[in-house]
């Protein structure tokens, strides 16, 4: 997606942040050494593109934008954010990006255009067993971590109507 | 030992329970609102970099996360 949209003015950045899920193999960062290192197996391992940003160990861009584990934000030029969400989706992104660059057609078209306000609740693919088996690469201990909390979520669940 | 280091132990947590303030979140920053700035080290050179220096010239769309 990053590729598409470059040529179309939108740079996609990653902002690498505390390990989501701690394990043996990939841990709690305990050094700028250790963040960095993560960060590096995670670009070779993924084959990562766009420019990744490491975070310092306090979490200080972290913090600034909400502490929640895979965040996406959309910033216009000038630094206004356009868009912000709790979880990052690629269909949501992609119907987002589309209607900025409308929105940007329309301007140069000579349309008067004012922003307003808008939020809404968007819905992601949740594959849990796929999820489950991408922890494995932290380590057993992140599984166990996890699979413990799914226990914890279902007791505190409100009973379905 | 120093409070970064102490705030540092507590933010990067060794055992998942769930971190992550989900209901805070639309509180934190609004749309419309102005990104915060923030220095960060650019992997690829080892640089100090600051958001600001990319959103001076591009659209920007911004992933937070990690590899786990």
């Amino acid at each position: 997606m990053a590729r598409t949209y470059a040529d179309r003015g939108f740079l996609f950045l990653f902002v690498y942040v505390r390990e989501a899920h701690p394990g043996e193999h990939y841990g709690a960062h305990r050094t700028m050494e250790d963040k960095l290192a993560c960060a590096r197996a995670f670009r070779e391992q993924l084959a990562i593109e766009r420019p990744i940003l490491v975070d310092d160990l306090q979490g200080t861009a972290h913090r600034l934008y909400g502490l929640l584990p895979n965040m996406t934000y959309v910033i216009a030029r000038g630094g206004r954010v356009l868009f912000r969400s709790d979880w990052t989706d690629p269909p949501t992104l992609e119907l987002l990006l589309n209607y900025y660059l409308n929105t940007r057609q329309q301007r140069r078209a000579g349309a008067r255009l004012t922003p307003f306000y808008a939020e809404f609740i968007s819905y992601r693919v949740n594959d849990r067993q796929q999820f489950i088996e991408r922890l494995k690469i932290a380590g057993p201990q992140a599984v166990d971590d996890y699979l413990h909390m799914v226990q914890i979520w279902a007791q505190q669940a409100p009973p379905e109507e | 030992m120093s409070e970064n280091v102490l705030q540092s132990d507590e933010y990067n947590f060794r055992i998942f329970s769930g971190q992550g303030d989900f209901e805070g979140f639309p509180s934190v920053l609004r749309a419309g609102q102005g990104a915060p700035d923030f220095s960060a080290t650019l992997l690829e050179t080892g640089q100090p970099v600051r958001l600001s220096d990319y959103w001076r010239q591009w659209d920007l769309v911004v992933e937070f996360g990690s590899f786990t």
